[in-house]
Parts: C-alpha cells; structure tokens; sequence
C-alpha cells in the first residue's frame, strides 16, 4: 500500500468524529469580559454594556456580543503553549498532516448562526465534529487541505444557542518566490514603480519637481505622449517639452474592482484624461467617489506622493464638477 | 453609532452601507486577541509572526468577526439582531494598514424581516473579509 | 507547381547609427534611427512601410518603433528566434513576405546597447528595460493593469458615443452562452445565462461584469497546414484558407491605443478586414458563419463593425435581432467561445472554424460556405476566412 493510500485510510477514520469531551466555558458569560471587547473592538451598541438603555431594547436586558461566541470556550494561555501531546481529535489530526508536509495553517471560512444573544450568568458548552476532510488542493499558498469541523453550543440547560463551521487549510506552503502574500514584505504595500530610461526618465524628473511635462518636436511643434525619441509625424530626432496647465476632461475612464491589487485602494478610478494642449494621458481621479467620474468631467491636476518615493500626477475634479455629473 | 434602529420597511434591496475605516493598530491587533482569550503567539508576539513568514503580528478571526458584526449594527441600530455571520478571509491584517468596510443589501426577508448585507473589509493588501450577515430589524 | 524565393525580393536600402561602447541614448532610439536612415536610403516615406521583422532577443517592439518613426498601418511583422542565428532569418521573413504579397515594403531591424546595456557576454540578466516595460510603466503607477483594465477604458467611451448599454453586452455573453450549454467539452455546459444573473454578476472593472470576461482555463490546441492538393489525399480531406492576413494600425500600443483621435474604432482589425475581403474576394454579405474573438463582450461588436457586418455604432442592433444566434445573419461563436467554452488564445476558435466549414459544428448552421475566424483585438491583430475545397 503506498504512503498517500495509507494517509487517506488514517485521514478517514477521523471524518465524522468527535473531537472530544464538550468544552465547558471556564466562566459565566460575564460583563466585565464584554465591556473589554466593546471597548478594544470600538463596539458602541449599549445593550451589550448600559443596563438601562438594554433593559428597555428588544432584548429586554443586557447581551453579550453574539460574535463574541467563540470566546468563552477558548483554551486562553494554554494556545501559547505548543508542543506537548495532542490534547484533543482535532489537534491530532493536524499534528499528522503537518508529519506529512501539510505544516501551515490558515483559517478560510467562518459561519456562525445565532438562536439567541447570550446573556450574563450563561455558562457555555462546545461540542465541535470534524465534518470532512478535503483531497489535495491547490491552492495560491500551496497544496493543502481543507478541514471543516461543525460546533455546536449550548447552554446550562443543554438547550442549542449557536452553531458555527469552521474551515481551515492545513498546506505545504509554496516557494517563497511564488507567494503572493505580505510575508517577508513590507507591512504596507505600494504601487508599483515605473521603469526608467532614456526615453522617460526625463518626464519623471519633471514629475519629482512638480511639472507635467509635455514632449515637442523641435522641427515642427508636433505634441506627443507618451514620450518617444522620434517624432512620427517629421522624425525629428530634437524634441524639448511644455509644461502642461494641468487643465483637462476626462475623455473615458473605468472603475477597477476585482481583482484588488496591493498598494492602490480599491476600487480605483482611472482615467483617460484630455487635457487642454491635446495629449492624452491615463491616471487616477482623486478626491470624489470612483463612481461619480462621468466623461466630459473637467479635472485639475494635482501632484501627489503617494509613498516616500514616488511621486505621480493625479488628477481632482474642478470644484462642483462631481455633483454637476450625476 | 445613531439611536435610531432601522426600520425593516425602509431597507431596499441594493441599499448599501457607509464605509467604515478601522485603523489597524497594534493595539487592536493585540488587544483582540487577548480580549477573544486568543494566545496563539502570531497574534501578540511578532517573532512568532515572522516565523511563519509574516512580517508583523497579525488579526485573529475572532476580532474580524466581532468587527464584522460592529460594522453591521452599527449602521442597522441597537435593536437589530445578528442571526448569521459568514466570513471568508484573505489578506491579513497588519499594524499600520487601515481596513475599510463597505457594504450593500443584497436580500429581504418579508416573514423574517430580516435582511442580508454583503459586507467587505478592504486593506492595501486587498479583501481581508468578506462575507454575509443577516439581521433581523424591528 | 513548385514556387520558391528565387528572383522574388530585393534588399532596395540600407541604413545604421555610429557604432561606440556607450550610445548614450535607448535601443528604441537606436533602432528608430537605424529605420530613418534605411528609408532615406530607399527614398522611402515612413508611411511606405507595411511588414516590419526583427529578432525576438530585441527589446524593442515592432510597433514601438512604428509608433515612433511614423510608420502607418502593419500588414505583416514576425520575428526570428536564437539569437545571431536570426540575422539571414529575419531576410527570409520579409522575402516571404513581399513573395506572397503579404507586404510591399518590410524594414528589417536589430539595435542593441550590448556594452552599455545589457552585455551577452555577462550571462543571463533578469533586469533588461524593455520597450514594453517603459510601455507598462506609463500605466502601473495608476494601478491599469489587467486586460479587463485597458478593454474597460474603450468600452466606457464606446457606450457613451454609441448608446450601447451593459444589457447590449450581455446579449453578446447570453448568445454564445446558449451555444455552449450545448457543447460538453464547454465549461459552461448546461448552464445557460439570463441578462439578471449577466445585470447582477460583479463588477470586475466598471462598465465590465465578471460574464463580459472570458474565462481562464488550461488547455491545448493545434491544426495542421498544408497545400490543398496533399489535404485532398488525406483522411479528412481539407479545409481551405481562403485569405489570412496580419496587421496592426498606425499609433498602435499592446491594448493601450488611447492616443488616437478615435477610441471606438478598431483600425488594426479594419485593416484585416479589407485584406481578407481584397484576397478572397469575398465580402461581408458572402460569410455564412464565423469564430470572433471574445475575451472580452465589448469587442464583439467592434469587429463586427470592422468587418462590415453593420455600421459604426450599430452592432449593438446586430446583436438585439439575433444577429450571432443560430439561424441570425451570422451565427457566430457556436462552440460558446472564450466566454463560455474556454481561453486557449483564440485556438479553440480556430478548431471551431474548421468545424464550421466541415459540418461538424455541435450548433451546426445551415449554410458554412464561408466562415470568419478572428484574433484578438486592441492589439497587433489577425484573421482569416476558411471556405470548401
């Protein structure tokens, strides 16, 4: 029997299962722990913490934060420990897949459904299963498993409060090359860089000293972006440049979505823009709503760094030109 | 957030949200997870994070959730009830991002009155949630 | 009948900058200037120029330097592999290509700054500027940069001058979807698509939802060519090309042409157009059928207004009547396309095309005498029509 035949006859066995005795909740459902969410998490809603305000609220007294739910049944200190024997099912089961190479995990999914709000003086009880076990995936940060595992909650009476799935993949994780992720990153993205050489490098040094630069033809006076050595219409080899009012309209534009791409916002409006010497150029549109840019929209230009290295032309809609859009 | 609930008749299909921005601070970070009792050391220690590749302590699902929740009572009002939260996670979120939520009603329930928010929290990174929420309003 | 190269081009100019260890200046203005001065040589005019060939080791693209130098429409460009290997290849590229009258008058080039840049001598570089790096960077900064992205930014202006809505290019997804709820080999199989699902699916980039975008899938594709006499013998017997043809338009970028006076035509694909029309001598009216490539709704209705299916700006009515269905004036995409069968390049349309002509189509139309298959568009482009033996 080969080494994989074997992992998915042990793998299987834990399908369906237990993980182990109910986890009882070390202490009641209590205020004072509610009141350190609220506050940490800025949760201002005052039927979790004024008496008052929640005796008078549809829920006719005080309520713990339902999404708090997980928290009274956490193990607390004893997750910094590590190492050790496999204290229940589920941790046995991770400790064999990270044995066969699976050693990361990563949490995908979380659903929660509520019967009641919690109130204080509950005392909580979690039964969790292991619902299934995925074959291999792969997936953007290696080739991995998904566990999902089901717990129900219940109160002193044993009467069902709330359920929740859980899934998490347990992966080999890819090369460190291919890992489209922030690790060994730094903490914040940033857009990307443009490339520089001959033919542009002098229009970025116009953008470091605040000037949009426009190429010309010295022989004939012919405007042209994005810059290039000759001119088409005389080639010219001797070009010098204007600098732009910074006027223009947008002549298109488009509204990106999906997918989101580190160290730009989104969603992120672009735009196509005509400016008044003629030339065409694509950049964002700040300072309204990327939904509100409408074409024929006059825009100002505005320099911005948006990092410590780099500076780009961007441009704003003319005052009141986003509400005349819409 | 307003006093106000939301009445379920004046929600519309397609209604969406005003963003929310959570500034992602190493106290949140922390602190979340200690108030949710989550001592896994990526959570708190950034060594512990570095060591599995990330490059500061990261946000425990359990602070995501009870954001998620934030974000939705908060537009709704006090008297709303969350029935159901469902989230799927992405991109990890570090000290010194901001996460932004944004979102839309997507369903109504009439023998419910219970309404279904498709909500996302971006940071620079990309989605760090997204998800459903369901809540009933009065 | 035997036809060789013999006696079939000449070499009628030749130009080249100074040669020194340090150019000071890009192996786009290299090569600009190396092209200038092989057309003053001719006693050309830029805009003579219509096939350009070079090595694929340049760094500058054909149609950078077309771009730059002024030269006009493209009906034929290639390149040679393997380094010096290339130098007599790139010669036999562009006497092909004035031998069959694919082009009239093709510049072959090559500039490098190979001691001030990248040395060959100094082994692999993964750092090389590239003109179509310094091309991207015009975009990356601004955060353009998806094919969604660029087709995105034509379609906006597009709907605003022509009056085309979103439920216009569902029509063009729902269409071919139908056709591929037919064909198993479809991812879509079975599944058919309503404008509501088209209406609601998510906003990729605005004006486009994710069912204007095709898919992404892996796969393979192949046919074989060969003269019609050897295919009449073979088993299947042959399916003929009745005209092919290249082209790229004059200001051409990689899917970023926003520098035109005009974003919503297609003058690359209009070039095609007139030389399968001029090859075949067919027009519009004769096609019975055709493959047309659809990464994206929008330029669907492009083509069909570059080929002359209908007027500028009313390919959205085409498609209102039925126009690509079954039994429409111009069935078209009957495997479900690369919104709805699968991306292999426009590969997978080319194998649809010869099913077409065959009879074999699973959304077989009644009449195939002649069928149009095209490549992608808003950049360099191509097509061809395929007819019967």
């Amino acid at each position: 029997m080969s080494n994989s035949e074997e992992l998915e006859r042990a793998l299987a066995r834990y399908v369906g299962a237990e993980i182990g005795p109910p986890a009882v909740g070390p202490d009641l459902v209590n205020a004072p722990m509610v009141r350190h969410w609220c506050e940490i998490l800025g949760d201002a809603n005052p039927v979790y913490t004024d008496p008052d305000v929640a005796a008078r609220s549809v829920h006719g007294g005080l309520v713990a934060p339902p999404t708090m739910l997980q928290v009274w049944t956490m193990a607390g200190v004893a997750l910094a420990g590590g190492g050790g024997p496999a204290a229940d099912l589920q941790q046995e089961l991770h400790a064999l897949l990270s044995e066969h190479g699976y050693t990361s995990v990563v949490a995908t999914n979380c659903e929660q459904v509520y019967d009641r709000y919690l109130r204080p003086d509950d005392r909580v009880t979690a039964t969790t299963v292991i619902e299934a076990i995925s074959p291999e995936k792969t997936t953007g940060l290696g080739t991995g498993r998904f566990i999902d595992t089901r717990t129900t909650y219940r109160d002193a009476k044993g009467e069902r409060v709330a359920w929740m799935t859980f899934r998490v993949l347990k992966f080999k994780p890819a090369q460190p090359a291919q890992a489209a992720s922030p690790a060994a990153a730094p903490a914040k993205p940033r857009r990307l860089r443009p490339l520089r050489s001959h033919d542009n490098d002098w229009w970025w040094q116009g953008v470091a000293r605040g000037d949009l630069l426009i190429q010309r033809c010295a022989e004939c006076g012919t405007l042209r972006h994005p810059p290039r050595p000759m001119c088409g219409a005389c080639q010219s080899l001797r070009w010098d440049s204007v600098a732009a009012s910074g006027r223009g309209v947008v002549y298109s534009h488009v509204v990106m979505h999906h997918p989101p791409i580190p160290g730009y916002g989104f969603p992120l409006a672009v735009a196509l823009v005509e400016l008044e010497e003629g030339t065409r150029i694509v950049s964002n549109v700040v300072g309204c709503a990327p939904d509100a840019v409408r074409i024929g929209m006059p825009v100002q230009l505005e320099m911005q760094d948006v990092d410590e290295e780099l500076r780009l032309p961007l441009f704003r809609p003319v005052s009141g030109a986003a509400e005349e859009a819409r | 957030m307003s006093g106000e609930t939301l009445r379920f008749d004046a929600v519309r299909d397609g209604d969406r949200l005003p963003e929310l921005a959570i500034p992602l601070t190493a106290t949140l970070i922390v602190g979340g997870a200690i108030v949710s009792r989550d001592f896994t050391p990526v959570h708190h220690e950034r060594a512990a994070a570095q060591a599995q590749g990330m490059s500061d302590v990261f946000m425990n699902i359990l602070t995501t959730n009870g954001l998620v929740g934030r974000y939705v009572t908060d537009w709704a009002g006090r008297d709303a009830v969350l029935q159901r939260v469902a989230i799927k996670l992405g991109a990890p979120n570090l000290p010194g991002d901001t996460m932004t939520f944004s979102g839309r009603v997507v369903a109504r329930d009439e023998t419910e009155r219970a309404v279904d928010v498709e909500i996302t929290g971006a940071n620079a990174w990309g989605h760090h949630v997204t998800g459903t929420v369901r809540v009933r309003l009065p | 009948m035997t036809r060789t190269l013999r006696d079939a081009a000449a070499i009628a100019g030749i130009g080249q900058t100074e040669f020194s260890k340090s150019s000071g200046r890009s192996e786009l203005q290299l090569a600009c200037e190396a092209v200038k001065s092989a057309l003053d040589d001719a006693g050309l005019s830029p805009r003579d120029v219509d096939g350009m060939t070079t090595f694929t080791l340049d760094t500058t693209d054909e149609i950078e330097v077309a771009r730059a130098v002024g030269i006009g429409d493209l009906r034929f460009f290639s390149r040679t592999p393997h380094g010096g290997g290339a130098a007599i290849g790139v010669m036999h590229q562009a006497a092909m290509a004035v031998a069959t009258g694919s082009a009239e008058v093709v510049v072959v080039y090559r500039a490098l700054n190979g001691r001030s840049g990248q040395r060959y001598s100094q082994g692999v570089a993964s750092d090389v500027v590239t003109s179509d790096l310094i091309h991207w960077s015009w975009y990356l900064p601004y955060g353009l940069l998806t094919p969604a992205s660029w087709v995105a930014m034509f379609t906006q202006r597009y709907l605003h001058e022509t009056g085309t809505t979103s439920e216009d290019l569902a029509r063009v997804a729902i269409s071919t979807r139908r056709h591929a709820v037919n064909n198993p080999n479809a991812f879509f199989h079975g599944r058919p698509l309503t404008m509501d699902e088209h209406q609601s699916s998510r906003m990729i980039v605005a004006p486009l939802h994710l069912y204007d975008c095709c898919q992404e899938t892996d796969g393979g594709c192949a046919c074989i060519v060969t003269t019609p006499e050897r295919a009449r013998d073979l088993r299947r017997g042959g399916v003929l090309i009745r005209a092919v043809a290249q082209a790229a338009g004059a200001e051409q970028e990689v899917m970023t042409s926003f520098y035109r006076p005009s974003l919503t035509r297609v003058p690359e694909m209009e070039v095609v157009a007139k030389q399968v029309y001029a090859m075949s001598g067919l027009g519009p009216r004769d096609l019975d059928a055709a493959v047309i490539y659809d990464a994206f709704t929008p330029i669907v209705l492009w083509q069909l207004e570059a080929f002359g299916l209908c007027k500028w700006g009313e390919a959205k009515d085409f498609v209102r009547d039925g126009g690509l269905d079954l039994g429409g004036r111009l069935p078209a995409n009957t495997h479900g396309g690369q919104l709805s069968e699968a991306y292999i390049h426009g590969m997978n349309g080319v194998n649809e095309g010869v099913r077409l002509v065959r009879g074999t189509s699973l959304n077989q139309p009644a009449r195939n005498d002649h069928v149009l298959v095209t490549a992608g568009v808003g950049v360099p482009t191509s097509a061809m029509i395929l007819g019967k033996m």
